[in-house]
């Protein structure tokens, strides 16, 4: 398997747009690295020039210590699983996965060894005589998997290869990658829109927006501590609430005031927003669904950072609930115990879980936290 | 004499085509290369009257008279009603048999579905619409193909399509539409790889002028001095302020500079181009002077 090395990455097209810009990543051997961003951010792009199906306009590609800007696809050494794959309809599975080698001139023998080791890998092993057709949308999804894995590459290149499952078989198969990764011990560069699926494949997570790099971290740092307003609101499901608040300072203490309601914030907060010279200024507060709390015990021992609001809806998802209110005419959302007796139209009482908050500059978006 | 190679491959073509086996007996060089001549005249003329292939292609370049379509049409087992959608795929290297060898695997020839050839790079995919065919099914289906090609045969592949193909008289035209699809589309929407033949926008427009009125044009919005090229970063600033719909907060939050830092930026090119962007009107001139610059700049160095 391999590592890689990308130094100042850019990726200008001919009409002038700008899709990559300044793109530095070192890649591990056998990581799992998943690019998220939003539709457009240059995630697809970046792996598209990785693969070398696109140009690179500036900076340094490379696998395994060799530069790799002008070297060709095929001599990359890797394999790729796309979104919109397609079996052969008329071939069977084995010959579906060993369609590429042959066309490779790669000698039957290799061939067949290699095939029933990727479908023995995939779980695919009874299933080899058969057509696409007979096939459920997650064995398809394996075989084309299985396409990519006869090759015996350095590096797989995956471009979102699971938004065309619908969203069960995206689960099952969330967990069949993951187990791939370990089984294959390979690098795996993993593209996606969805921040779950990222949270939960990758050892390693690239957030992008509007071709750049927001952040590159772990999902438990991404989640616990985002570097920016946007990474916070991509990562989280519901995500984050981000309300304005006015940093008041007063000798040792600093609150936090959303419109009535005034937050203390934890002598651990404290300095940064002091230090920052932030006193009297506006910042955006954030919060975590699961850390506004309506348990009456938090709420008893938190009174200093005790937030009123009428619930607006009321949502039981079986092993949790999510409360949607307004706070100063900001929607929040609370992640609640299922045995709450808050219902739509109810007078609430929260806490916030202060030592959980994050804090953003207003101006440049960044944490002020961290 | 014995056989050369080259007689022998022109054998083998022949038998390829109309299944015949020629025995070649020659005794000098001259009755060698008039066998030679004759069995490729033979080729040739079968090729002609009999491939498929070599129908539809000069059908699509329009070198078959209309009266006769629907005949050589029928001698080849080509319906010639029914609704069909053209697929004009390129690759960015020349064609290599794995892309060939995909495609036919891809659209196995039982489906009715024809590959037919059409220069050095290009191949056209003519594939029957099923009624139940919606314009997303065809989206994907050109999506199903790129990243086919990207994942099988590692080649950087772009596709248009035509709109739907009701009989063989259409082929020409949509073959022409579907060819103007994949120029404009590379020209002004470069960073995609699919390009619907009715989703052009103004690159269509521009694409048909002749040179000389968008010399014009240039011209008459910034005189003598035309602006080859913006640096990388003023670049980035104008395309990143359009695509905020000139929101100059917005942009200057993206691009993580200070909302002033933006405005000098944006009066520096009002200096240098006489078009102040912060303006609908002059934003939209100055849009459209840089999709004609873009275009003039292929036009010359294509």
């Amino acid at each position: 398997m391999a590592s890689l090395s990308l130094k100042g990455i850019q990726k200008v097209y001919p009409n002038g747009f700008q899709a990559v810009k300044d793109f530095n990543l070192d890649i591990d051997d056998r990581e799992f690295i998943i690019f998220v961003g939003p539709s457009g951010c240059g995630k697809s792009t970046t792996l598209r020039m990785i693969a070398g199906l696109e140009d690179i306009s500036g900076g340094t590609l490379e696998i395994d210590g060799k530069v790799m800007n002008d070297v060709e696809p095929k001599d990359r050494d890797i394999a790729m699983v796309f979104q919109n794959y397609a079996l052969y309809p008329h071939m069977t599975v084995f010959d579906n996965m060993a369609f590429g080698l042959k066309l490779r001139k790669v000698p039957k023998d290799e061939i067949d060894k290699k095939v029933r080791e990727a479908a023995r890998i995939l779980d695919l092993d009874k299933l080899l005589d058969r057509k696409p057709k007979a096939l459920s949308g997650g064995q398809r999804q394996r075989v084309a998997m299985g396409r990519a894995i006869v090759r015996n590459p350095k590096v797989f290149l995956m471009d979102e290869p699971l938004s065309n499952l619908d969203a069960k078989l995206r689960v099952q198969m969330r967990i069949e990658i993951s187990k791939l990764h370990e089984n294959l011990n390979a690098t795996i560069i993993y593209v996606t829109h969805d921040q779950t699926e990222a949270m939960t494949l990758g050892t390693r997570i690239v957030v992008m927006k509007d071709g750049i790099v927001q952040q590159v971290d772990t999902p438990q740092n991404l989640y616990n501590t985002p570097c920016n307003l946007f990474v916070a609101g991509f990562i989280g499901s519901p995500q984050m609430n981000f309300m304005d608040a006015v940093v008041n300072v007063a000798g040792n203490d600093v609150t936090l005031t959303v419109g009535e309601h005034v937050l203390k914030v934890p002598a651990s907060k404290k300095k940064y927003l002091i230090d920052g010279g932030y006193d009297k200024k506006t910042v955006v507060l954030g919060i975590r669904p699961e850390d506004v709390h309506d348990s009456e015990a938090f709420i008893a021992s938190s009174a200093d950072s005790v937030i009123k609001s009428k619930i607006k809806v009321y949502e039981l998802l079986g092993a949790e609930v999510y409360l949607y209110f307004d706070v100063e005419g900001t929607q929040m959302t609370a992640r609640v115990n299922p045995r709450t007796t808050l219902r739509t139209g109810d007078d609430a009482v929260f806490a916030l879980d202060m030592e959980k908050i994050h804090v953003f500059d207003k101006e440049t978006e960044l944490t002020i936290l961290n | 004499m014995d056989n050369t190679p080259e007689l022998d491959k022109a054998l083998s073509e022949l038998k390829k085509i109309t299944g015949m086996t020629l025995e070649v007996r020659t005794d000098t060089p001259e009755e060698l290369e008039n066998a030679m001549t004759q069995i490729r005249c033979l080729t040739l003329a079968y090729r002609e009257k009999y491939n498929k292939n070599h129908f539809l292609q000069s059908l699509m370049t329009d070198s078959i008279p209309a009266y006769d379509i629907f005949e050589r049409a029928a001698r080849l087992h080509i319906e010639p009603e029914a609704q069909r959608i053209l697929f004009l795929v390129e690759t960015r290297n020349t064609l290599d048999d794995a892309v060939i060898e995909i495609l036919k695997n891809l659209f196995p020839s039982q489906a009715k579905t024809y590959l037919v050839s059409m220069g050095e790079k290009s191949i056209v995919i003519l594939r029957p619409r099923k009624a139940s065919d919606t314009i997303e099914d065809i989206n994907q289906i050109a999506h199903m193909i790129v990243d086919t090609l990207n994942m099988e045969a590692l080649t950087h592949v772009q596709v248009a399509y035509s709109g739907s193909i009701c009989n063989l008289l259409e082929l020409p035209g949509a073959f022409k539409e579907t060819s103007l699809a994949l120029r404009v589309g590379k020209l002004f929407y470069s960073e995609q790889t699919v390009f619907p033949h009715n989703q052009l926008g103004i690159g269509r427009l521009i694409y048909q002028l002749p040179v000389s009125i968008c010399e014009n044009f240039l011209k008459e919005i910034f005189g003598s001095d035309i602006p080859n090229a913006f640096d990388e970063e003023t670049t980035a600033t104008i395309n990143k302020f359009f695509q905020n719909n000139l929101n100059i907060a917005e942009t200057s939050r993206q691009l993580h500079m200070h909302r002033n830092t933006l405005i000098y930026r944006l009066e520096q090119i009002e200096k240098r181009t006489g078009l102040d962007i912060r303006r609908f009107e002059d934003a939209m001139t100055f849009k459209i002077a840089t999709m004609v610059i873009n275009y003039l700049q292929t036009e010359r160095n294509p």
